[in-house]
């Protein structure tokens, strides 16, 4: 699938990021979700061994990092997803130790809360964190097919959902986030689709599906919503991102068009060896016939998406596309 | 259902079956396989159908980093996933049994991505025809970049790949002139792969900038191939790659050497290959019927097994070889069905396998690994002993209950019968020697009788503990080490 | 009755004290790049992508310099502690890896072995292998050059996880498991060699594990050791060293040297590797009082070819090895081969003294033990040592 649009919803403007294999400094380790506040981006990277946070800007300023891989407060070590509330504070929940971090957005932790098991407040493998409407925390209960609400400080609020394909069931959830007026979409990631509850965990609608069209989606990690209520998908089984009208029209797929960021052009100025013979290199060969997966394929074209675990969408309309197996973010403006 | 003391000739034969065309088989494989006859059962393992691992997406979204696979370690534990978890192990194995020969280490291409895709070729090739899994292999970029065939150049040949594709991957030293492997190289230039330059700069570099690898593809470069007269085994002509490919495979010499290979990995164990032109294989006769079946069979290697397997000579190789790392971790964790889901206990695995000697998906050199007894000193011995006590010892594991069941079923037990029936069930172990089978039990002995109450009760939990520990004690045995 | 000499005197008081580390460097370690004959026009001719800067090489005397990054090493030769063997090989050079390498290990390039040198020169040692400990593989697999019938080799791929059933808690509990083990394992006759190597092995693990454990927990230094695999192999054998239980050969390695392509890079890198690593590791002796009974073989299995290939060099003949220690008498020892192509075989450098010989001197006047059996043959010493 190439660059195809029915509509053109999102343009490609930039790429952020490089691949950073030590435990500190500028550049990402298998960023697995984004989160957005006044500016600052987020980065979770689930690296087996330097998983932390990295914070950075659209400017591709690198401007801090927090946590550390272990098993201590404020530790991570299977890091999923991230999310910042208006009031300053970082939200990251854990698929190893069942648990959601809470620092503020210096960096600072504040506290855990969240125990393994499938009672009601007990959590299993949670791969999503999102701010609800009324400031309470959405986690994606991964094992137990569901959803829970939780307060800042960690009480049980309500939740929803069980393990099923029919309307209201999951298949081990993903991503999660909330639209304007508070509607919940959660990639229900073993049914190929994202659905839509209202505040309370009714069903309210559904987005792409295990079709091999198009609009279908496969194994996607992460919604994202705009203003107008339009949603974009990353479609991690297709490598791709997709986006749909509100009500459920397929719009627009995107799979990928990365350039080099300023990191990566700092480090190419810097090997002229490698720089040299990138150039006159072409990156976007015909690949043999058995190269015939939208993920072998990624392994082959740098630019294409590859590994897309998260999208979102910030206050000033840019689309941010993660991709935990290229280590950068991939920047769309929405028109 | 079997009964503890209960083993048949006929279970022994697939369990060692099993072992050897495997990872080894749990008890509910063995009572399905047991009333089965063998020549049909061994068709049927021939004839593989629906791998049904663990499906590929759950692994790569647990562990993100086996997605990406940047380094040798995340791809060996797909690979080990799949070996555990695959309802066609014989597949696996035999991309194993290549990897061994192929060697291609991740040290010197720092593409595991790259190697993933060799591997998966092996799956593909590596029970059909011998010429076209060595033309695979020639086109293979990941065995490209490892043998510098990238810079084997029309007028400056770089002899590396057309050395080796005769020493090592064919036919032998001795076999061949010096001259021959200046040809071969010849016919071999302009076998590269997409972009050469500046993968290689890459890969020398190990480079994983600016957005991690990028992977690799073969491409043919004719302008930069010598497609001059070569001479090669007495054959003349403008020979290309996939000649050599076509003269080597019709070579006695060749399968004599890969029969010797066959016998040596799914027989018993030979010398170190550096010796074998020196030292006769353990049964001529044997790699001679291998080699005639290669022959008349038109290279088809699924056929040479087909006789190996249905020979005399393998049934009666019981426990001829020594497990590599590899077998033996993967054989615990696959038996023992320790694994059902993405856990990060093959995080474990992987870096146990290096310890004990074997490093999936890196080999020492190009000359693969040096099996049998080698794999045992002192080091790995514990590494051994200590990894098998780790996953027998769950007493949680559900191989570990069903044989608590099996046992069950005669009532409370003393110590000498739960040995014996538990030295049965993880061999059978025939050939234990009084040491290990008394060993264990005194140790059990000491505790008394085993009672196993009903399923589901606490009593019955007690039984599996102490199951789980005559099960870890029989895993760290010395005849466990051997397959 | 005979007086004994002073140099007697010295040599028995010391004999029992003395070490011997192996830093293997796998793949074939290019000679011509590490000992550089910088003025020598021919190098400059022969390698016109693959040679070192001058400039940058450092210099031990008018014609020849080490590598770059050779810098820890060069420290050490400036006090006199290095000896340089330069045109080191063997008759009728084999320019296959594992053969060649095999050929280091068992002393013997004519016909294939399985018995190693260290491993006998243990055997001499250690008759009765009274200790299990008394060669040690910092790294995985068994080396050749360390296998020999009844001679127990333990091989630590990390000093600190090293041991028997370590996740069983209760210490009662895993007595009971390692005397089960060592009745497992302790049995009279084997059914077989293998059943018999088995539980030969098992039994020296048992018993070398046990001590090993201890190591750790008696180490302090001040040394930080370089962040590269030989360096944390080096540091686990400062350890166990220094821990007193009579490990007299501490082997290990550092690859890939196979460098037929990209060559300066990576070897530049390996050498900074190897050459901090043995820094750090000397450093780390001396602190503790090791320094006098230490001695440091580096070696690789064959050099490269005189001629690069554009960029790298092929498997080639005639290398260059290093002893390194305070007892060594520093200096350069062999002759630098010629690069004039009539004094080349076959595009090879022509070694012009046998490994053997440096074998000798570590067997007869290291460890006081009688070399022609082991090295198969009477190979002239170069006299290394001081006493």
């Amino acid at each position: 699938m190439t660059n195809k649009t029915i509509a053109e919803r999102a343009v490609y403007d930039k790429t952020i990021g490089i691949v950073n294999n030590n435990p500190l400094g500028r550049g990402f380790a298998h960023p697995i979700d984004l989160a957005y506040r006044n500016g600052e981006l987020f980065v979770l990277n689930k690296h087996p061994v330097f998983a932390r946070v990295g914070v950075c800007n659209y400017r591709e300023d690198y401007l801090r990092e927090f946590g550390t891989y272990g098993h201590g407060d404020g530790q991570f070590w299977l890091p999923t997803g991230i999310a910042a509330s208006d009031d300053g504070h970082i939200f990251v929940c854990d698929e190893f130790h069942n648990n959601v971090s809470v620092f503020k957005v210096s960096g600072e932790f504040v506290t855990n809360w969240g125990r393994k098991g499938s009672e009601s407040g007990q959590i299993d493998g949670p791969s999503g964190v999102a701010i609800s409407q009324d400031k309470n925390i959405l986690v994606v209960d991964q094992n137990n097919h569901r959803i829970q609400e939780f307060t800042v400080e960690g009480a049980y609020v309500r939740s929803w959902g069980e393990f099923g394909t029919g309307p209201g069931q999951l298949n081990q959830p993903w991503g999660i986030t909330t639209g304007k007026d508070g509607s919940v979409y959660v990639a229900d990631w073993g049914n190929d689709r994202v659905q839509q509850f209202d505040t309370q965990g009714t069903i309210i609608g559904s987005f792409g599906g295990p079709t091999e069209d198009e609009g279908g989606l496969h194994r996607p990690s992460k919604p994202a919503v705009d203003e107008d209520g339009y949603v974009y998908v990353s479609d991690w089984g297709n490598e791709s991102v997709k986006i749909y009208a509100p009500d459920g029209r397929y719009i627009q797929g995107l799979r990928g068009e990365a350039t080099l960021s300023k990191w990566a052009n700092e480090f190419l100025d810097a090997n002229p060896d490698e720089s040299i013979q990138r150039d006159i290199s072409n990156l976007m060969p015909d690949l043999p016939d058995h190269f015939n997966t939208p993920y072998l394929i990624s392994t082959q074209i740098e630019s294409y998406f590859w590994g897309p675990s998260s999208v979102i969408i910030d206050k000033t309309h840019r689309l941010y596309v993660v991709e935990s197996s290229r280590h950068r973010i991939q920047v769309f403006n929405l028109v | 259902m079997v009964c503890a003391q209960d083993t048949t000739e006929q279970r022994s034969l697939m369990a060692h079956l099993t072992r050897r065309i495997g990872f080894g088989a749990t008890q509910a494989e063995l009572d399905k396989l047991e009333t089965q006859n063998y020549e049909d059962v061994v068709d049927d393992l021939l004839d593989p159908g629906e791998s049904n691992h663990l499906p590929d997406e759950l692994v790569l979204r647990y562990h993100t980093e086996v997605h990406e696979q940047r380094v040798g370690p995340w791809s060996a534990k797909q690979w080990l996933y799949r070996m555990v978890t695959t309802d066609t192990p014989i597949v696996e194995k035999m991309a194993l049994f290549w990897h061994g020969i192929f060697a291609t280490g991740y040290a010197k291409t720092n593409q595991a991505r790259a190697l993933a895709v060799q591997i998966d070729m092996f799956r593909k090739f590596g029970l059909g025809k011998f010429d076209l899994l060595l033309e695979e292999l020639s086109k293979d970029p990941a065995m490209i970049i490892w043998l510098d065939n990238q810079d084997n150049h029309k007028g400056a040949i770089n002899e590396n790949f057309g050395r080796e594709i005769l020493e090592l991957f064919s036919m032998g030293i001795g076999s061949y002139t010096e001259n021959d492997i200046k040809e071969c190289s010849r016919a071999f230039t302009g076998w590269t792969l997409k972009n050469a330059e500046y993968m290689s700069v890459r890969a020398m570099k190990d480079s994983i900038w600016p957005y991690g690898r990028i992977s690799w593809h073969y491409e043919y470069r004719e302008d930069d191939h010598d497609d001059g007269v070569k001479t090669f085994l007495g054959e003349t002509g403008k020979l290309n790659g996939s000649d050599i490919v076509r003269i080597i495979s019709k070579q006695r010499v060749a399968a004599e050497f890969i029969s010797r290979h066959l016998y040596d990995f799914f027989v018993a164990d030979e010398v170190p290959v550096s010796q074998w032109p020196y030292t006769a294989p353990k049964d001529p006769k044997a790699i001679a019927t291998l080699a005639d079946a290669y022959l008349s069979n038109d290279h088809d290697l699924k056929e040479v097994l087909r006789v190996l397997l249905k020979s005399e000579f393998f049934k009666n190789s019981r426990y001829e070889r020594v497990k590599c790392p590899v077998e033996y971790v993967a054989g615990c964790l696959r038996v023992s069905s320790a694994v059902n889901k993405p856990t990060l206990l093959m995080n474990e695995a992987v870096s146990v396998m290096e310890y004990m000697g074997q490093s999936l998906l890196n080999p020492p050199s190009v000359e693969g690994w040096h099996e049998g007894t080698e794999w045992i000193n002192s080091g790995s011995i514990v590494e051994r002993v200590n990894f098998a006590y780790e996953v027998w010892g769950n007493s949680g594991s559900i191989e570990v209950k069903d044989i608590t069941d099996r046992l069950s079923v005669d009532g409370d037990m003393y110590a000498e019968e739960v040995v014996q029936s538990c030295l049965n069930f993880m061999g059978p172990l025939e050939l234990t020697e009084e040491a290990t089978k008394y060993a264990i039990i005194d140790h059990v002995s000491r505790n008394g009788l085993i009672k196993f109450g009903d399923k589901s009760s606490k009593t019955r939990s007690q039984a599996e503990e102490r199951i789980a520990e005559i099960l870890a004690l029989v895993a760290a045995s010395k005849e466990y080490q051997r397959a | 009755m005979q007086k004994l000499s002073s140099k007697e005197r010295c040599v028995i008081a010391k004999v029992n004290e003395k070490k011997l580390v192996v830093v293997q460097l796998s793949g074939g370690n290019d000679a011509l790049n590490t000992v550089i004959p910088y003025n020598d026009g021919d190098y400059y001719d022969n390698r016109p992508q693959v040679h070192i800067d001058p400039d940058k090489a450092l210099k031990l005397d008018a014609n020849l310099a080490m590598n770059p990054s050779m810098t820890a090493i060069k420290r050490l030769w400036d006090e006199g502690k290095v000896a340089v063997i330069n045109g080191i090989g063997y008759p009728e050079p084999n320019r296959s890896h594992f053969r060649s390498m095999d050929i280091w290990h068992t002393a013997e390039p004519t016909k294939v072995l399985t018995e190693g040198w260290i491993g006998k020169a243990l055997r001499e040692l250690d008759p009765k292998s009274e200790n299990v400990l008394g060669g040690i593989n910092f790294g995985r697999g068994l080396p050749r050059a360390m296998s020999c019938p009844g001679v127990p080799v333990a091989s630590v791929g990390n000093l600190d996880t090293y041991g028997l059933f370590p996740s069983v808690s209760d210490l009662q509990d895993r007595n009971d498991l390692l005397n089960v083990f060592s009745q497992m394992y302790g049995g009279a006759q084997g059914r077989d060699a293998v059943s018999e190597f088995l539980s030969q092995t098992g039994e020296d693990a048992m018993v070398g594990a046990d001590i090993l454990r201890e190591a750790p927990n008696k180490y302090s230094s001040s040394v930080e050791y370089a962040a590269n695999p030989l360096a944390n192999s080096l540091r686990d054998a400062a350890r166990v060293m220094f821990s007193d239980v009579g490990t007299k050969v501490f082997y290990t390695q550092h690859g890939s040297f196979d460098t037929h392509g990209g060559e300066l890079p990576v070897h530049s890198k390996l050498w900074d590797d190897v050459s901090s690593s043995i820094g750090d590791f000397v450093d780390d002796v001396r602190e503790h009082g090791y320094g006098d009974s230490t001695a440091i073989l580096v070696f690789s299995e064959f050099g490269r070819r005189v001629k690069d290939n554009g960029s790298g060099t092929d498997h080639g003949s005639g290398g260059v090895a290093f002893l390194i220690g305070e007892s060594v008498k520093g200096g350069l020892y062999g002759q630098y081969p010629s690069l004039k192509e009539s004094n080349q075989l076959n595009g090879d450098l022509c070694a012009n003294n046998d490994f053997r010989s440096v074998y000798t001197d570590i067997l007869e006047d290291w460890f006081q033990v009688d070399s022609v059996p082991i090295v198969n043959g009477t190979f002239e010493k170069f006299d290394f040592f001081e006493c």
